[in-house]
């Protein structure tokens, strides 16, 4: 885990995703093909750091690695570019998170791996309206 | 090589249960031999195991080999076959196109997990397996956690109700009142659903398929090799295998099954039927959710009418259309890797009447689905009484 978190740091830390130069549709995560469009021209693009969030969950039965933050919020984040992240919504009162709400990203402790026991950041978003 | 038909002519399976005195390859077995003993004159020419992931629940790969050993069958090529929740289905498509096209005259095909050897975690952790490690489990969004988002998305967007949701987990537990081989045998309330512990808000535990032990096994033969059976058989009419974009939340519209729609279509057209010929559907419904948009996706119902149709008995044993005759996974259980294999085998107890007080009276034709991830892999068959 920590290793293949490792290689990929800049898109935990900076949400670097993709964009198509043939379409001009921007992803996150990364794509090797525009889903868009179909083209294989594809490069890394920072995501910008704002959007909505379209859908969202409670979670009260976590993963190995996450019982110490449950239950926690994860949700659909529409970015203002169209790209879609899969994140946790933290930081942010109960009522605060709904689906239309405004969020802004942040980096944040995401897990401890469970054999190194090196910590690994990541984004989570924060409610900001 | 000559296109041959393809029939079912036997088929085996265990209880799903927490099987604790039972190891992986003791239910296999079980489910194998049940089902080569109900048609002895053939050996199985290859065998396909449907399984998810044996490495992490029993420390075990290479099932093949392990399984045709095991069953005295050394020297038979056998393989397994892997695509997450939907590999007992993967396992038997890839069984039935070789059969089809002449290429083998016999194969067993058998799905088996072992789930409760695992603490509930660890289950939650193998079964996220099917979705991405860097970008989902990273998250750490579990199985359900997915299956929770989309069932706010579609009761917000499509104006579907706590009590509708409801209402597939309610036709599955009672269905599975008279199911042998189910896991979970009493029938249940739809307040029942929305009184459970929540799991991943909205969806509660009587949302979910449970967790269990279980294998199933069928054994499925050429033209030629069925003359000698003389026995009650199922014919295996088409088959389909779809994927969609691989996580749900990348997709431009999120309630839209189109992997379930592709591969119900193309399993449809291989069996030259319409829609209103199919007596039953065992429909993948490992959440509440997952069973009202698969509805929808296969044009049983119409877009957001999934769950409201179940709640007004559209899908109920003794209509025209009854889904999960014997429970589906929510109440006869969801042994991931087996649950294909199951649903299979329950289409031919239907077809050849052999299924007691389930019995689908009048049925000729009916279909299977079986999905891995949220509808990233879907797998439909269709079966008739062979005539």
């Amino acid at each position: 885990m920590a290793i293949q978190a490792w290689r990929i740091k800049d898109r935990y830390y900076r949400l670097i995703g993709s964009r198509c130069q043939e379409c001009r549709t921007e992803f996150f995560p990364p794509v090797y093909t525009c889903r868009h469009c179909g083209s294989e021209i594809i490069k890394d693009q920072e995501m910008p750091k704002e959007g909505k969030i379209m859908t969202y969950t409670r979670l009260h039965e976590p993963l190995p690695g996450f019982e110490a933050q449950a239950p926690f919020y994860l949700a659909v984040v529409m970015l203002d570019n169209g790209a879609r992240v899969l994140t946790q919504v933290v930081d942010s009162p109960d009522e605060s998170v709904k689906t239309g709400a405004r969020v802004r990203a942040t980096v944040r402790r995401a897990k401890v791996d469970g054999d190194s026991g090196q910590i690994i950041y990541g984004y989570k978003f924060i409610v900001i309206s | 090589m000559p296109k041959s038909k393809v029939y079912i002519t036997s088929v085996g399976f265990t209880k799903i249960d927490d099987h604790w005195e039972k190891s992986l390859l003791d239910l296999a077995v079980e489910a194998a031999r049940g089902a080569m003993k109900g048609t002895p004159k053939v050996r199985p020419q290859q065998i396909f195991v449907g399984n998810m992931f044996s490495a992490v629940g029993a420390g075990q790969e290479h099932l093949g080999a392990l399984l045709a050993s095991a069953l005295g069958l050394v020297g038979v090529p056998a393989l397994k076959v892997e695509s997450a929740s939907s590999s007992g289905g993967s396992a038997f498509n890839v069984a039935y196109s070789l059969v089809k096209s002449g290429a083998l005259d016999s194969a067993l095909v058998v799905g088996v997990e072992k789930m409760r050897d695992l603490e509930t975690e660890e289950v939650s952790q193998a079964v996220a397996m099917a979705e991405s490690a860097e970008y989902t489990q990273f998250v750490g969004a579990s199985f359900a956690a997915l299956n929770g988002l989309l069932a706010r998305y579609y009761m917000e967007q499509l104006d579907v109700s706590r009590d509708e949701l409801s209402s597939i987990p309610v036709i599955d537990h009672a269905n599975a009142v008279n199911a042998e081989h189910a896991q979970f045998r009493r029938a249940i309330t739809p307040d029942a659903v929305s009184r459970s512990s929540m799991v991943a808000d909205p969806l509660r535990l009587f949302d979910c398929a449970p967790i269990g032990d279980g294998a199933a096994a069928v054994l499925l033969v050429s033209d030629r090799a069925a003359s000698g059976a003389k026995k009650k058989m199922a014919e295996v009419l088409g088959g389909r295998i779809a994927t969609n974009e691989f996580s749900v939340y990348q997709r431009e519209d999120m309630l839209d099954f189109n992997a379930t729609r592709e591969a119900f279509k193309g399993a449809m057209a291989q069996a030259g039927l319409s829609t209103r010929r199919l007596g039953f559907a065992e429909v993948h419904d490992a959440f509440s959710v997952v069973g009202a948009l698969s509805l929808e996706a296969m044009g049983f119902s119409k877009r957001g009418r999934g769950s409201k149709d179940a709640k007004e008995g559209k899908y109920n044993m003794g209509s025209e259309f009854p889904i999960n005759t014997f429970g589906g996974l929510k109440a006869r259980g969801n042994p991931i890797g087996a649950t294909g294999v199951y649903q299979i085998a329950e289409a031919f107890l239907q077809l050849t009447g052999q299924a007691g007080k389930n019995q689908v009276e009048d049925a000729d034709y009916g279909i299977t689905h079986n999905v891995g991830g949220v509808d990233t892999t879907s797998v439909v068959h269709v079966f008739g009484r062979a005539t």
